[in-house]
């Protein structure tokens, strides 16, 4: 009984939270100070945050004084103001993209064109919108770069607009202000820089292409001649760039194209996981993996192990500092073999580095065989000369045009690396900077540690900032402006072939941030204009509108708005693309001597972008906190990679905490040992050990970037490791390999093998395939479906798969998955339904990897049904195995007689805390389950249904590629394949008939509905694989 | 009043030892049996009693703290879904087979040295049924609907069970060996109680064991239809002793698990079954027929006899080890030999896996001697040893099954929480604690029957002298 009670006074509590934040079209409720505060301040804070969205746009325009004490005689009244109206429609158009209802039916969900920035450049997006609630994140179809596919990130965007911990207050030190406020003193401040001409002002935004802040750039310069903008992202080099400026004497961007690619050589390169092509090369990439004659080959050389790394048929392990000397080895090699132009770049080698001279000969022969269908990929980790060597390889081995294109750099600035925060550093020593506006993210945190930025912008006496949380930033500035998502912004962008998007917002900012724009505008007094008239604005005053723009504005700007992308802006091919080789060879040669002079003797400490946090931006973001990392599966954490052979020489096991000293500074950090790992090499992932961000990211992991210096911001040699003593556990989803001699009886759940073995029809592996296919012996009559209308069933292709977890986090958003945070993932209890296992096979130095997603395989025979005591889990007439939910009483039985161990329990009540925000997120279609109740994947049996619901009112049955689960939409390989096995044509049942195709554990007689194909190595007969 | 202390003369060590020792009468029998009723509650007692509350206290906060937070207090996960509280399951429903061994396949058998314990083992039974009962609903994620979502009523949502799944047979098994079992018990203290409300001093004393003695008056019609109903509910109970484990063990049986899916469970849990609870029954009893003053009806043959049958199914349960490991490795399935060869002998949860060998294969052992089997010291460890080695043989098979199957991807360890152990050690706190009451509040052996057993042997020629005739 008290347990109803203490349910219903939850659920009481709960619909009144729900009510305080109504939903579009509610009804507004007063808005109490929070129950609990820390200081007067912030109790105060929480009133004006919600009334400054009570006038609709313009009325605050009126005069900031005014308003303010408009504010002092409501006081508390006031905040009566509708908190609901941070959660309406956008008071500007925007528009839906392909249906166009008259108006919005409750229940169906409209899906918006938008795109999402890193690095500054733009994936173009579909988000899936509720009643005004953005819920889920898909690719653009239309957009070259996303092709309809989705990272990682961009899945988890979702989440990250909900995020009760984003900052929401504006505020002046202190002091809470309005933006009216904000825009009259910057109006003041304005009038006395404008007498220096701006000599003061400075900006330090992140790498942008967007088309209007360049525009916004220019016109503040115009104002303000001696002021001078900065762009840096800890992320970000100029590595490419001057690479290809030293090659072909100017600064290009490459544009890789690996459909024609055959051989493609990645240094250091995670191009199947890192960089704005990440998503399109993926799909290419994937396109060339059917085994046969046209399949690609990949080389991996790098450090640690990556995603690229692991999808690798042959990978080198190599100190990211040996990479260069490599690439100088490999022109030689080339050249050696008789291609031309490489030139004088044929004596760069210097001698034989630590490298395999067998594996580095036979990939010199393999990329000169495949003239014109091969691709050399330099990492932005690499300096620009290994960009430049592999420019000029490519290039001599005439790939320009075919596997690589190169056009004009996109973002407005060059270099957003360390160099180019240098000089403004130095500004700000010298007490020359008055103003400082940031937009870049978070520079305190991710800056170089030798710049001292957390003291130094203490020196500048007006610092702005805009940023999403309350960061280590946000701690010492002046102006704290927050930031509106990108899901609450307009704005615009281009992808890396220079298309552009237009970014239009789903919802009205939650708790009113500002667009870059509106903090730009402020300085030109056009801050009270808002990003959508700016936008409006300088597009329309565009003389040289593309040539498909035609027609009244209007109609235009909806058509761009409602395709996602603005035709004919792909930005031009650079044609007469010559390389330089004699310059080249000349530059390069001291370049390279000074790389290897510069990195000396000593362990590498090496840096990189987590595929989870990426540079700590999203370090708030629980489902990637919570993400496996796609090599070590460790969640809540990062950690110091190692290979096994380093750490047995210094006395390390994994969970040991580690200090690196790297110079006079040190850190301190848990080693994990990979197998893969560069020896006398650590890796140290950016972006965690965040003392500053909201309550999930705060303190998880150890702080890199305490190490990282602007002369090294990638890696060098000199670190030094002494062993603490104290132990750290990880929360690791996965903890055994193949490798664990526990498992060594059991055969692989993951096949992998040789190509050669798979084009060979009569070799052991297809009598293997065989035996684990077809049908098995089963004491009842097999339930026949072929009369159903569909047959449900799921493909996927472990050729094809990377590993990159995007379809987890797609899942994740899909279904409503809660978060179970780190206590819970120790104890295995992680709720993902679809995870992705990862084995590693071969020897520890150098292993071979294979990735096998795996969720509810939708067994015909479901060993689950039979042990369920209440019918909770039962098949329906087309072959799911379903779940229902208000049926489960959780005896947990079935998951134990689950052999694939797919099903995942409640063991705690992990969603009845969420805050009101978040729940505007859940995806309406798909039951939030309660605590002590089992789920598992359900094939998205809500989109199957919504289909069928659709076609069935068509008089229609559901057409091949109509129907997609969150899991295959997101994947940017398409390695996921469902559909129904009744259609003789569909592309499931030819998967389902492939060579390839086998069923995990098959011996069981569980019947899966999901088959795997098995992953075949496009070995190279020259190199040996032990 | 003081309890005559029965007199045990010294016999000739050529003799057989008897199954009453000492010379008596009915009334020195009624007189030693009823004694611990009578004779109020010691500062032993108290102290005991004592212990078992708290530990009952600590059970109560555990439930509670699981129902408000869901099992996620536990130490559970995935693929661990079940842990102590299946292995308290079985392990109680385990203890409680020698019970209805004793009472009714050993009467059905006429066993002559089963009347001296059959009280005792079947109020173990009952309690130990108690416990176990707990699990199967605490257990569940949702034990507010677990509690009527199992029985088969008529449902407006016209769902009923899974009659597929050995949870439901679980149900009628387990209910029914409560039913019975609570039954037999007190049918067979109906003339006891009885006789404490003649022998009662107090008028309250009188009324209220007269209330449960259903007016019993002693009459020959009385004792017909008494022995005819005892008759019946120890065949009804002979089956359940079977039935009851062998059901229990199909919740591992019947699913795929690598260690779990074997034929040779049933069998093998039944023989456990009785294993551990004679087990018990020993641990008890040694220390409760000295402070209760049971040597002359308890004797060192009683013991001696339980040694024997924990050396017989302790044998049972080695064979059913070895043909699980010998199946593992004839049927040449990669997965249960992983999990037979690898998992339990070198895996994480390895010492669990040798302790239960030790303790159940090699500590039996013992009772090929004769001097081990009557030595009540060794005795009661042994017994204890081999509590403790059945309790990690449901840990192996439940936990060490689980943590390692199929895909080594989800493999996962485990580790128990404060809550698993409360609820553990509660468990004891409540048996014990209801043990107390009843050795407090009935005769702790069936004074009836004893004296019976005594006419017996008395009268019998080809039985064991029984000391004085008359």
């Amino acid at each position: 009984m008290s347990c109803d009670e203490s349910q219903e006074k939850a659920k009481t509590a709960r619909d009144e939270r729900r009510r305080s934040l109504p939903i579009f079209g509610g009804v507004a409720k007063p808005v109490e100070p929070p129950r609990v505060w820390r200081s007067l301040t912030e109790r105060s804070r929480a009133l004006p945050a919600s009334a400054a969205n009570e006038f609709p746009a313009g009325a605050s325009e009126l005069d900031g004084v005014s308003r303010r004490g408009f504010m002092q005689v409501l006081g508390v009244s006031t905040a009566i103001a509708s908190l609901g109206a941070a959660c309406q429609k956008p008071n500007e158009k925007i528009v839906p993209f392909v249906r166009r209802p008259e108006e919005m039916t409750p229940g169906n969900a409209l899906h918006f064109a938008t795109g999402y920035s890193l690095e500054g450049y733009t994936a173009g997006l579909l988000v899936e919108s509720h009643e005004g609630h953005p819920t889920k994140i898909e690719g653009n179809p239309s957009h070259p770069d996303t092709l309809g596919s989705t990272t990682a990130f961009e899945q988890a965007l979702i989440l990250g607009l909900y995020d009760d911990d984003r900052a929401k207050q504006l505020r002046r030190g202190e002091k809470p202000i309005a933006w009216t406020t904000f825009l009259s003193e910057t109006r003041t401040r304005c009038e006395s820089l404008t007498a220096s001409a701006g000599a003061g002002l400075r900006f330090l935004t992140g790498p942008t292409t967007s088309p209007l802040l360049a525009d916004l750039r220019r016109r503040i310069l115009s104002r303000f001649p001696r002021a001078k903008f900065v762009s840096y992202a800890p992320a970000s080099g100029a590595g490419a760039v001057d690479g290809t400026k030293l090659a072909f004497g100017r600064p290009l961007l490459p544009r890789h194209r690996l459909t024609e690619a055959s051989v493609i050589l990645s240094l250091d390169a995670d191009f199947l996981n890192d960089g704005p092509e990440q998503t399109r090369l993926s799909r290419e990439f994937a396109g060339r993996r059917e085994p046969g004659r046209d399949m690609n080959r990949l080389y991996v050389v790098e450090p640690s192990m990556t995603v690229t790394g692991m999808t690798a048929d042959h990978r080198l392990r190599l100190r990211g500092g040996d990479v260069p000397a490599f690439a100088a080895a490999l022109c030689a090699m080339v050249s050696a073999r008789g291609v031309n132009g490489l030139g004088a770049l044929g004596g760069l080698a210097q001698g034989p580095g630590s490298w395999d001279q067998k594996w580095l000969a036979a990939v010199a022969a393999d990329l000169e065989k495949n003239r014109g269908r091969c691709l050399v990929i330099a990492g932005r980790r690499q300096p620009a000369v290994v960009h430049a060597l592999a420019a000029a390889l490519n290039a001599a081995l005439g790939n320009v045009g075919q596997t690589v294109e190169y056009g004009a750099p996109l973002t407005t600035d060059a270099n957003s690396g360390p160099e180019a925060l240098r000089g403004l550093v130095e500004e700000i020593a010298s007490g020359g900077i008055d103003t400082l506006v940031v937009t870049a993210e978070n520079p305190v945190y991710g800056g170089p540690v030798d710049f001292k930025l957390a003291q130094l912008l203490k020196r500048v006496p007006n610092v702005v900032y805009r940023g999403l949380f309350e960061d280590e930033t946000a701690a010492i500035c002046n102006y704290f402006i927050p930031a509106a998502h990108p899901l609450e912004s307009w704005g615009d962008g281009r992808s890396n072939d220079g298309v552009v998007t237009i970014l239009q917002p789903l919802i009205d900012p939650l708790w009113g941030g500002k667009t870059e724009a509106d903090v730009l505008a402020t300085f030109l007094d056009e801050g009270h204009l808002g990003t959508h008239a700016l936008l409006q604005k300088y597009w329309n005053s565009l003389s040289n509108l593309p040539a498909s723009a035609s027609g009244s504005f209007d109609a235009v700007w909806e058509r761009w708005l409602a395709d996602g992308v603005v035709p004919d802006t792909g930005a031009a091919v650079e044609a007469g693309v010559k390389l330089n080789a004699a310059g080249l060879a000349q530059a390069a040669g001291p370049l390279l001597a000074r790389e290897g002079a510069a990195r000396g003797n000593g362990l590498e400490v090496s840096f990189a972008v987590d595929p989870k946090v990426y540079d700590g931006r999203f370090a708030n973001n629980a489902w990637l906190q919570e993400l496996p990392h796609p090599v070590t599966k460790v969640t809540w954490d990062n950690s110091i990679l190692i290979s096994q052979a380093t750490a047995d020489r210094l006395g390390v096991e994994t969970g040991d905490v580690l200090t690196v000293s790297y110079k006079e500074r040190s850190v301190d950090g848990p080693a994990m040992i990979v197998p893969g790992h560069a020896d006398d090499a650590l890796t140290l992932p950016l972006g965690y050990g965040r003392e500053r961000t909201g309550h999930i990211g705060k303190l998880v992991g150890f702080n890199a970037a305490a190490i990282r210096t602007s002369d090294a911001p990638w890696f060098d040699r000199g670190a030094s490791v002494s062993v603490t003593g104290s132990k750290h556990r990880f929360a690791i989803t996965q903890d055994h390999w193949t490798m664990s001699p526990d498992g060594r009886d059991i055969p692989p759940p993951a096949v992998a093998a040789p190509l050669s073995e798979f084009l060979k029809p009569d070799s052991k592996l297809h009598e293997d395939l065989e035996e684990r296919r077809g049908p098995q012996p089963y004491i009842h009559k097999p339930v026949d479906y072929s009369k159903q209308q569909y047959k449900w069933a799921m493909a996927i292709d472990l050729n094809k798969c990377t590993g990159c977890s995007a379809c987890v986090v797609a899942c994740q958003s899909e279904n409503n998955i809660p978060v179970v945070g780190k206590q819970n993932v120790w104890r295995g209890r992680e709720m993902q339904w679809l995870r992705i296992d990862r084995y590693f096979s071969g020897s520890v130095s150098d292993p071979e990897v294979v990735n096998q997603p795996l969720a509810c395989v939708q067994c015909e025979t479901a060993p689950c049904e039979y042990v369920c005591p209440v019918n909770a889990t039962v098949h329906s007439d087309e072959g799911l195995n379903e779940m229902v939910y208000n049926r489960c009483i959780g005896t947990r039985y079935c998951s134990n007689n689950c052999p694939y161990k797919v099903r995942r329990f409640n063991f705690l009540d992990y969603t009845g805390d969420i805050s009101p925000a978040r729940e505007m997120g859940m995806n309406p279609d798909v039951t939030v389950r309660a605590r002590g109740v089992m789920e598992k994947c359900t094939y998205c049996v809500q989109r199957i249904e919504r289909k069928r619901i659709e076609t069935r009112i068509q008089g229609r049955t559901i057409a091949e590629g109509e129907l997609l689960t969150a899991c295959q939409q997101g994947c940017p390989t398409q390695a996921i394949v469902f559909g129904s096995l009744n259609d003789p044509n569909s592309k499931v049942s030819k998967l389902h008939g492939e060579e390839r195709r086998y069923d995990l554990l098959h011996e069981l007689a569980t019947r899966p509905r999901t088959a795997y194909l098995a992953r075949a190595r496009n070995l190279n007969p020259d190199i040996k694989v032990d | 009043m003081a309890a005559p202390e029965p007199a045990i003369l010294p016999r000739d060590p050529l003799e057989p030892i008897p199954l009453i020792e000492g010379a008596h009468t009915d009334r020195t029998i009624n007189d030693s049996l009823f004694d611990h009723v009578w004779r109020g509650a010691g500062k032993g007692w108290w102290a005991l009693f004592g212990c078992a509350l708290t530990a009952l206290g600590m059970l109560v906060v555990a439930i509670s703290w699981t129902l408000y937070k869901g099992i996620g207090v536990w130490g559970n996960n995935i693929p661990v879904g079940w842990a102590f509280g299946i292995i308290n399951f079985v392990w109680w429903i385990g203890i409680g087979h020698a019970g209805t061994l004793i009472s009714a396949i050993l009467l059905l058998f006429q066993q002559k040295w089963r009347t001296s314990i059959n009280r005792f083992s079947e109020a173990m039974t009952l309690f130990a049924v108690i416990c176990a009962l707990l699990f199967p609903l605490l257990h569940t994620g949702r034990p507010w609907f677990a509690a009527y979502w199992l029985l088969p009523y008529p449902s407006v949502h016209r769902i009923w069970p899974q009659f597929k799944s050995p949870l439901t047979w679980d149900v009628f098994a387990v209910s029914t060996y409560f039913t019975v079992s609570l039954l037999f018990w007190f049918l067979g203290l109906v003339p006891d109680l009885a006789a404490l409300r003649d022998s009662s001093k107090s008028r309250t004393k009188r009324f209220v064991y007269g209330i449960f003695a259903l007016g019993w008056r002693g009459s020959g019609r009385h004792w017909a239809e008494y022995k005819w109903a005892y008759l019946l509910l120890a065949g009804i109970s002979t089956p359940l002793v079977l039935s009851v484990h062998t059901i229990v063990s199909f919740d591992f049986a019947v699913s795929v698990l690598p260690g779990w899916h074997t034929s040779v469970f049933p069998p093998y849990f039944v023989a456990g079954a009785v294993f551990s609870g004679f087990a018990m029954v020993v641990t008890w009893m040694i220390p409760a027929r000295l402070f209760l003053g049971l040597k002359h009806v308890v004797t060192i043959k009683h013991l001696e006899n339980m040694a024997k049958i924990m050396l017989v199914t302790g044998m049972m349960v080695t064979y059913g080890y070895m043909m699980e490991h010998f199946i593992a490795w004839y049927s040449g399935n990669p997965y249960e030999f992983s999990q037979f060869f690898r998992a339990r002998q070198h895996g994480p949860m390895a010492p669990i896996y040798w302790l239960m060998i030790f303790c159940n294969c090699v500590v039996p052992q013992l009772f090929w001697s004769k001097r081990a089997r009557t030595n009540l010291l060794v005795l009661w460890f042994a017994s204890i040893l081999i509590n403790v080695g059945m309790w990690c043989e449901r840990f192996t098979i439940v936990i060490t099954s689980l943590h390692r199957d199929f895909i080594p991807s989800k493999w996962e360890n485990y580790s128990p929480t404060w809550v698993d152990f409360s609820l553990f050690i509660g468990t004891v706190g409540l048996f014990s604690t209801l043990f107390l009451l009843f050795l407090k509040f009935v005769p702790a052996v069936a004074v009836t029957e004893v004296k019976e057993l005594r006419h017996e042997l008395a009268h019998d020629p080809t039985a064991e002298p029984a000391g004085e005739t008359h």
